[in-house]
């Protein structure tokens, strides 16, 4: 026995370093028919740990302090030796986040990943998503530019639609009656400590769940149901080494689409670094045009779209609740679009359409035919899901195959 | 499924559109991050032009005033008041804030208006509070009579030098001019992101590494992948 394998035999005898291994890589046995939709679970988990690690450097030279944080970007930019990578990194890993997150929702929404029995799998991710909402926004304010400035001051105002306690709540927010330093330094703490922590225990519960029910896959057939003698699925296969392999070579195309943001265009003509937000804050100047991170425009264009103020924050809290809400509200037998009747079909498309006009709009400046728009669209958008339980439970669907299909 | 990511491609693609109520178009400059001399020469343009009032803060800009022969104590930053109480921009981030275009344009576009205490205003900034300093290079621009702007294409906003002509010469040529205000744009380019070559540089070899790592691991998951595709082949 060679030194290495005493020391591990050693450890394995106090820790479950087998039985870890054996239940969730080697022995978890995924469907074989992952496509291209399966890919973005793992690529961000990739990205989380970029915003992690380069969140981590970027931390030893910023400055909280409303005097020193703008300055303190561009020492980072400037002066810190790979400063500017670092940087690039982190700005340009939120909007991936978001990019993966988004794409990762949409495969569970077209081929039911959120169906019994993951509906807590979902209820987990959505959980993620929104604290990711959290952290992307606490972490917007931190370079301390005029966008960073007024898109908080925004945002943290939604809270004064509240009745009654609303002026109150503003204020226990921001820790101050108008954005300060105060705001500014209580949300470096929030982004850096408090809300990547969360992030991290969620990461673990949704894999923990994910492991436990086991992963859904494009036809949304149980793949359980069907095992080998030695009690595997007989469409499963063992994730390690099949899906790292897969995944490995999935995140080098990830990584180099990455790069060529990263490198050549991490401003992204101002979608992902925006052209104010190279001016310092400045409370006695409000730009002309204020529109949050596009991440986030979807639901700021159905805000917007609502003429009172107060009902406008209903309806964003409802289109986010709803997304919550929908393993109940999908009544199909069914789970994967392959297998859906038509009038889902056209829910998808409908949905798609509206939640990428919403966050076009989102980014626009107001005009009476664009808000016409973000009422149509966010209408079509509470419509696919209130009329959910109706069109899955009504349509015709196709017959279900015995096994995986390609 | 391509629908989706066309439609985020060109979500992506398209830029912010910022509306500001000026009236001429922005021309376009052609500037070269890697013409090092451009920018050297942008910089002493600036160091004896506008560093009188203008701050660089976040370039490490002290070599280049000192040898313009401006010391730390006549440095705007240290200037406590301006006139008209406008203190003249920092201009490290301009080409990152306004656009290269904008600044080329904007330093163009100067023109004689008695009516301003400065004696001069600007098409693309009206009634800005930036001193005429250039036109002793430029010359001295006038609005233009109505017949040349009725020349225009209706429906094209014009650019500068389609409403302003020039009254009298500077020292400069208006070729020459041009030309060090190009210099002075790559100039302030490079201010706002010094560190763009090396950026350019370094994104050539990390795409090239990975492609490289692309096709082992192409083939490092085909290899594996066999057994698999072998085993359900089998089956069918």
């Amino acid at each position: 026995m060679t030194k290495k394998n005493s020391l591990f035999t050693w450890i394995a005898a106090r820790f479950p370093v087998r039985e870890f291994t054996k239940q969730h890589i080697t022995g978890y046995y995924a469907p074989r028919n992952f496509n291209f939709w399966y890919y973005f679970g793992s690529f961000s988990l990739l990205v989380l740990l970029n915003q992690i690690i380069t969140g981590i450097w970027l931390a030893m030279e910023y400055v909280p302090t409303a005097d020193g944080a703008f300055a303190s970007v561009q020492h980072i930019m400037r002066d810190v030796r790979y400063g500017w990578l670092l940087r690039f990194m982190h700005t340009t890993g939120a909007s991936a986040f978001f990019v993966v997150v988004y794409l990762h929702m949409y495969r569970g929404l077209i081929y039911g990943s959120y169906k019994k029995p993951r509906e807590l799998l979902w209820l987990i991710g959505m959980l993620i998503y929104m604290t990711l909402l959290l952290e992307a926004f606490t972490g917007y304010v931190l370079p301390w530019g005029q966008m960073s400035y007024w898109g908080a001051a925004v945002i943290t105002s939604f809270a004064s639609a509240i009745p009654y306690l609303g002026k109150f709540i503003m204020v226990w927010l921001r820790g101050d009656f108008t954005i300060s330093g105060v705001t500014l330094h209580r949300f470096f703490s929030l982004h850096v400590i408090a809300v990547p922590l969360v992030i991290l225990a969620l990461v673990f519960l949704h894999l923990t769940a994910l492991h436990y029910v086991g992963s859904n896959n494009p036809d949304g057939i149980d793949i359980k149901e069907k095992k080998d003698r030695a009690g595997h699925p007989l469409d499963g296969i063992p994730f390690h080494p099949y899906y790292t392999l897969k995944d490995f070579m999935g995140a080098i195309v990830f990584l180099i689409i990455f790069s060529i943001i990263l490198f050549f265009a991490p401003k992204m003509g101002g979608f992902f670094l925006e052209p104010d937000n190279y001016l310092p804050a400045n409370p006695l100047q409000t730009p002309e045009h204020i529109a949050p991170v596009w991440y986030m425009t979807p639901f700021y264009a159905i805000l917007r779209a609502i003429p009172n103020k107060f009902l406008g924050l209903v309806a964003m809290a409802a289109a986010i609740a709803l997304m919550f809400v929908l393993p109940w509200l999908d009544r199909s037998p069914v789970r994967s679009i392959r297998y859906k009747g038509m009038l889902s079909k056209i829910a998808i498309v409908i949905f798609v359409v509206s939640f990428i006009g919403l966050g076009y709009l989102g980014i626009q400046p107001v005009s009476p035919l664009r808000s016409a728009m973000a009422q149509l669209f966010a209408a079509s958008y509470f419509l696919f899901f209130l009329t959910m339980p109706f069109y899955t439970k009504y349509e015709k669907n196709k017959p279900l195959p015995d096994r995986v299909t390609a | 499924m391509m629908k989706y990511l066309i439609f985020i491609l060109l979500f992506l693609i398209n830029s912010i559109v910022v509306a500001e109520e000026v009236n001429i178009a922005l021309e376009k400059v052609h500037i070269n991050l890697r013409d090092k001399h451009s920018i050297e020469r942008g910089a002493k343009f600036f160091a004896t032009n506008c560093m009188a009032c203008h701050t660089l803060v976040y370039l490490r800009y002290n070599k280049i005033a000192h040898q313009a022969g401006i010391t730390y104590e006549k440095m705007p930053i240290n200037v406590k008041s301006w006139p008209y109480g406008i203190t003249p921009p920092d201009l490290s981030l301009e080409a990152n804030v306004r656009g290269v275009d904008w600044i080329y344009t904007y330093l163009h576009s100067f023109y004689v208006d008695p009516a301003r205490p400065t004696g001069v205003n600007n098409l693309l900034v009206p009634n800005t509070a930036m001193g005429g300093i250039l036109a002793a290079y430029q010359g001295q621009q006038i609005l233009a009579s109505d017949t040349r702007q009725s020349r225009l294409i209706f429906g094209h906003e014009p650019q500068w030098y389609d409403k302003l002509e020039l009254k009298s010469s500077g020292s400069m040529t208006p070729q020459e001019f041009d030309s060090a205000i190009t210099d002075v744009v790559n100039f302030l380019a490079y201010a706002a992101d010094p560190y763009h070559n090396e950026q350019i540089k370094i994104g050539y070899w990390v795409i090239g590494f990975l492609f490289i790592l692309f096709v082992l691991a192409y083939f490092l998951k085909k290899a594996y992948w066999k057994d698999i595709h072998k085993k359900y082949q089998d089956k069918k």
